[in-house]
């Protein structure tokens, strides 16, 4: 068992106080961004990466990848007990876990939420663990035509399987593209859309664009609704604790669908909003009583909370081995990556594996602690929210603006995340989706500088996309993926997809 | 161990007989700009240059890297140039002041910031990989047969990596097709991987891949070997690695390492920073890093550094015409 | 069973009344989203066509995918805009009401002025401003909680930042005359 002796010296780096004192401060920034409204994971990352910089990698991404966890609890808590949902993915936890709560049922559901989060995110870590090593043997493999080849699996994805309206993506998407290429272009050494400004010459970094699309928009957003709020405050006593762990085998069969479900959807860029729904639908599907979802039933939390952690914390394998983010967060700590020196994809495992390995255990360790951190202060973090927002607004709005210089330390990046915050507004006003535009930022240019590498390496032919079995096989899915509807209108016409479809929905 | 480290500092500042400066000394953190990402050469050189004056308590004021890679380093050169007058700056500069004014037509003259301080001089080797041809001239003769181009790996367009392929291509006749990756690393990386054919990697950027008998050095573009004599791999000294020139392939060319201030700053100012660097020349740590990244040692400032600057401004000037990479 | 269930409430006095006029429709600024946008694809379209867009022996150059792009773009911004035109003869929803337009400027606006007496005076300044004022003038919270708040979160920024982990900040006189 190579992956297990590889794991517990990914233990031992982690058991030094310096990285425990982190995780925990990690860990509780994480449940406060996850609870207060218009912030979140992504954001909340975003915002505290910059306060990394001046650590180490591995000390850095345990610190940030705790955060997202904290963030994902910190979800759970407001959905409950207030029908706010901190995160998109909770919105489907609030189905049934705010009906509980008005029954006076909080501590149950919170337990529930809690207890479910962690068993999904301990399957995606399992998951993780055993098949990390694979992918390092399989690291060698991949040259540019390769990690073209993934990088347009990744955007056909995107463009065939969105909900959106199909141009509204497209124009995320080239918009994203676009930007990304201003500045100087690696392989001519040309500089390109810079108008001969100074500050255009860098480029426009993905994480400004970030802080603003996410963070300041949120804000306007927020401001907009009505922000009053009602809801119940609650402490958990073991005993509930102890009764709700007990029914727990009896959902078994939900829990380990859920993690299934959780677990796809974050490898391939699903991600957990999309895993949270699923995860809940079918488990009423599948229930014996469906009439009882949504009025209070414990199942309707454990499956959506299951499926959207199993599915955060999968989408941290392919960051980690393809150098591609399989949800928003894990987009921005592969930005974090690139900030440490640490060239994500699958010589990451070859070359770090003290970093790979102490991020996997933190995994584990994160999760344990939270979960024992999450039960003991909920009535600390349900009363943040007694905070007028009008306070809290100023506040993130300093953090958006202190995150966005430390970046670069460029006034001019302050001016630019207020453009974001202004263009994500407006956006997601008129549904045009950011998740595009987001990934076409930070994938971009390096899919860009991929398939022309490919080109001088082969001559310019495009042949080369099919030179083999692995690139010819990824090339022809992410074709298959872009042109999907207009396949499976094909197929349906035929008759051949009404037995899949009548499974899969 | 620290203690030694000190009482060395201690020492060495002693036997400098430090003279009493009565001017001028930073107020503020000072910010190492660095013109390339995370983790390259010049970073690792700024991080050992933090480190050693931190330990040796070479300056009041701590210091702070600011990585400022984009463009190419572009986004440095411009930084430094808008910083005129600012004395708590210093750029770690490579021969990107030269180059990319070239190519690029970006408004920069390094004549317009302070010289400080010639640190360090890197050197080229040629690799490959080391299921590939075992010395240059069969490598060449395998270039020259190939039926597509060798790949030859490189950081960036139109820079030092790109300007001697166009040589080696020049001096061979065989061709190549340069492959130009964000950094160093990465073309190590694809090259241990066979997605290229060779590359020429600064010594430091295949050192860990050399070790772990991945890629093979063939010669070092200068006119003397390496003179690091300890052995990297088990078997191999740097020194151990012959010059193109033996192999019959004369190419040359080395990299300045060298530090500047904004223009406009102070005598004193400068004097101070002069000071600093040869201090840190002074000190174990530099030394130890000089070894480890196979640089070859020199320190210039004042009238030398000048005139070494104009030269190799011609030098590079003159490559990069020939190669065909001055912008229009 | 939880014998601690408090009620937590949180009022908003200042919400947006639900019965507000419509400023502008969704329709109207989908239209004039998607002008502009076509707009920057010209431009850029342009600029990488004075780059260079073509495919040479070595592949393509570096104006080559930003100009496709800047055609997708623009093909994507003249449908949502064909679109947008028709859907208009049909009712569009309201893209903001005027109670709803009045709070997102009390955002706004601020921020706006933080970031340029960041500009001037230091990103530590304009922070305090920023709260004190926002908390005072939006939130109508006391004036001595108002500057303590905003006080107290500079300070922790500035200690958090420029003391513990050397991220330099944008910094104005006030900065500099106590030598920092």
């Amino acid at each position: 068992m190579e992956a297990l002796g590889l794991l517990f010296h990914g233990f031992a780096v982690l058991l030094t106080w310096k990285t425990l004192v982190l995780m925990m401060v990690g860990l509780v920034l994480g449940i406060f961004v996850g609870v207060l409204p218009g912030l979140g994971g992504p954001n909340g990352v975003a915002i505290l990466l910059p306060l990394t910089f001046t650590m180490d990698p591995t000390s850095a991404i345990v610190m940030l990848s705790c955060i997202y966890w904290g963030a994902l609890f910190g979800g759970a808590i407001t959905s409950i007990l207030f029908n706010i949902p901190g995160e998109a993915w909770s919105v489907a936890t609030t189905f049934d876990g705010y009906p509980m709560a008005q029954q006076g049922r909080a501590a149950e559901a919170l337990t529930a939420a809690f207890t479910s989060s962690f068993i999904g995110s301990l399957v995606a870590v399992l998951l993780i663990t055993f098949l990390a090593p694979m992918i390092s043997s399989f690291a060698l493999k991949f040259g540019p035509p390769e990690f073209f080849a993934v990088y347009l699996l990744t955007f056909c994805s995107f463009v065939g399987l969105g909900r959106e309206a199909k141009h509204k993506t497209v124009i995320s998407m080239s918009l994203g593209l676009l930007l990304a290429g201003i500045g100087m272009d690696t392989v001519s050494g040309n500089l390109r859309m810079t108008f001969g400004s100074a500050e255009l010459l860098r480029g426009i970094n993905f994480l400004v664009a970030v802080i603003g699309l996410f963070g300041i928009s949120e804000i306007l957003l927020t401001m907009e609704e009505r922000l009053a709020l009602r809801g119940h405050a609650a402490s958990i006593s073991l005993r509930v604790v102890l009764s709700v762990w007990k029914d727990l085998p009896k959902y078994w069969v939900t829990l380990l669908r859920s993690s299934f479900i959780g677990c796809w959807l974050g490898i391939t860029p699903g991600g957990a909003i999309a895993a949270s729904f699923m995860g809940y639908n079918l488990a009423k599907r599948f229930s014996k009583d469906p009439e009882s979802f949504g009025k209070g039933r414990i199942e309707g939390v454990f499956a959506p909370e299951t499926a959207a952690h199993a599915s955060g914390t999968a989408a941290l394998l392919p960051m980690l081995a393809l150098g591609i983010p399989g949800s928003g967060t894990a987009a921005i700590l592969l930005g974090g990556l690139m900030v440490w020196g640490l060239n994500p994809g699958p010589l990451l495992f070859v070359e770090h594996k003290d970093f790979v390995w102490g991020l996997i255990a933190s995994m584990y360790l994160g999760n344990v602690v939270g979960l024992v951190l999450v039960l003991t202060t909920v009535p600390i973090f349900a009363s943040i929210l007694r905070v007028p927002f009008a306070a809290v607004a100023p506040m993130i709005v300093v953090s958006c603006a202190i995150g966005a210089y430390a970046i670069q330390n460029a006034m001019f990046d302050i001016w630019l995340m207020l453009g974001f915050g202004v263009v994500g507004y407006v956006f997601k006003k008129i549904g045009i989706p950011l998740a595009p535009f987001t990934l076409a930022l930070v994938l971009g240019n390096r899919a860009e500088d991929a398939f022309r590498l490919s080109m001088i390496g082969s001559g310019g032919d495009l042949k080369v996309f099919w030179s083999n079995g692995l690139v010819g096989s990824i090339t022809t899915l992410a074709l298959v993926l872009l042109f999907w509807p207009v396949i499976d209108g094909l197929l349906g016409r035929v008759g051949l997809t009404q037995r899949t479809r009548a499974t899969s929905r | 161990m620290r203690i030694s480290v000190k009482a060395f500092g201690a020492a060495t500042a002693l036997l400098l007989g430090t003279p009493a400066f009565a001017g001028w000394e930073p107020t503020k953190p000072v910010e190492i700009v660095v013109a390339a990402g995370a983790g390259g050469a010049s970073d690792q050189m700024a991080r050992m240059m933090q480190a050693a004056i931190q330990k040796n308590n070479l300056m009041k004021q701590p210091m702070v890297v600011s990585l400022k890679g984009g463009a190419s380093g572009a986004e440095a050169l411009m930084y430094m140039k808008s910083s005129e007058g600012d004395p708590n700056k210093v750029l770690i500069a490579y021969s990107l002041i030269y180059m990319l004014p070239l190519s690029a037509k970006i408004p920069f003259n390094w004549r317009e910031l302070t010289p400080v301080s010639v640190i360090a001089l890197d050197q080229f080797v040629l690799w490959d990989n080391s299921a590939g041809p075992k010395t240059v001239k069969e490598f060449v003769a395998a270039a020259k047969a190939a039926s597509s181009p060798f790949k030859m790996g490189g950081t960036g367009s139109k820079r030092e990596d790109h300007v001697l392929t166009v040589f080696l291509e020049q001096k061979t006749g065989a061709k190549f097709s340069y492959l130009p990756y964000k950094s160093g690393g990465e073309a190590a990386t694809q090259l241990v991987g066979n997605h290229t054919e060779a590359n020429v990697n600064n010594p430091s950027e295949n050192l860990e891949v050399w070790r772990a008998g991945q890629v093979r050095p063939l010669c070092v573009f200068d006119k003397e070997r390496i003179s690091y004599t300890s052995k990297v791999t088990d078997t191999q000294s740097w020194a151990d690695i012959p010059t193109c020139k033996e192999e019959g392939v004369d190419v040359q060319y080395l990299m300045l390492r060298a530090t500047f201030l904004p223009g406009k700053v102070t005598a004193e100012q400068q004097a101070f920073y002069v000071e600093l660097f040869h201090k840190v020349t002074q000190t174990a740590e530099y030394k130890d890093y000089m070894e480890k990244q196979a640089l070859k040692p020199i320190f210039l400032t004042g009238k030398d550094m000048v005139q070494f600057l104009e030269e190799d401004d011609a030098t590079n000037k003159a490559l990069m015409t020939e190669a065909g990479f001055v912008a229009k | 069973m939880s014998q601690t269930d408090i009620e937590i409430v949180v009022d908003d006095p200042t919400a947006p009344e639900d019965d507000s006029p419509s400023v502008v429709g969704s329709g109207t600024i989908e239209i004039l989203v998607c002008l502009l946008l076509l707009a920057l694809a010209i431009t850029l379209g342009y600029d990488n066509w004075r780059t260079g867009a073509s495919w040479d022996a070595t592949g393509p150059e570096p104006g080559y995918f930003p100009f496709y792009l800047s055609l997708i773009l623009a093909g994507g911004s003249l449908y949502g805009l064909v679109t947008a035109l028709v859907a208009r003869r049909a009712a569009s929803g309201s893209f903001v009401t005027r109670a709803q337009a009045r709070r997102v400027m009390a955002v706004f606006v601020p921020t706006l002025l933080f970031c340029l007496v960041t500009q001037f005076l230091g990103l530590y300044v304009a922070s305090f401003l920023l709260i004190a004022s926002f908390m005072r003038l939006v939130g109508k919270i006391a004036l001595w909680k108002s500057l303590l708040t905003a006080l107290v979160f500079t300070a922790i920024m500035f200690v958090t930042f420029d003391i513990a982990f050397d991220v330099i900040m944008p910094k104005g006189p006030l900065e500099a005359a106590f030598g920092h």
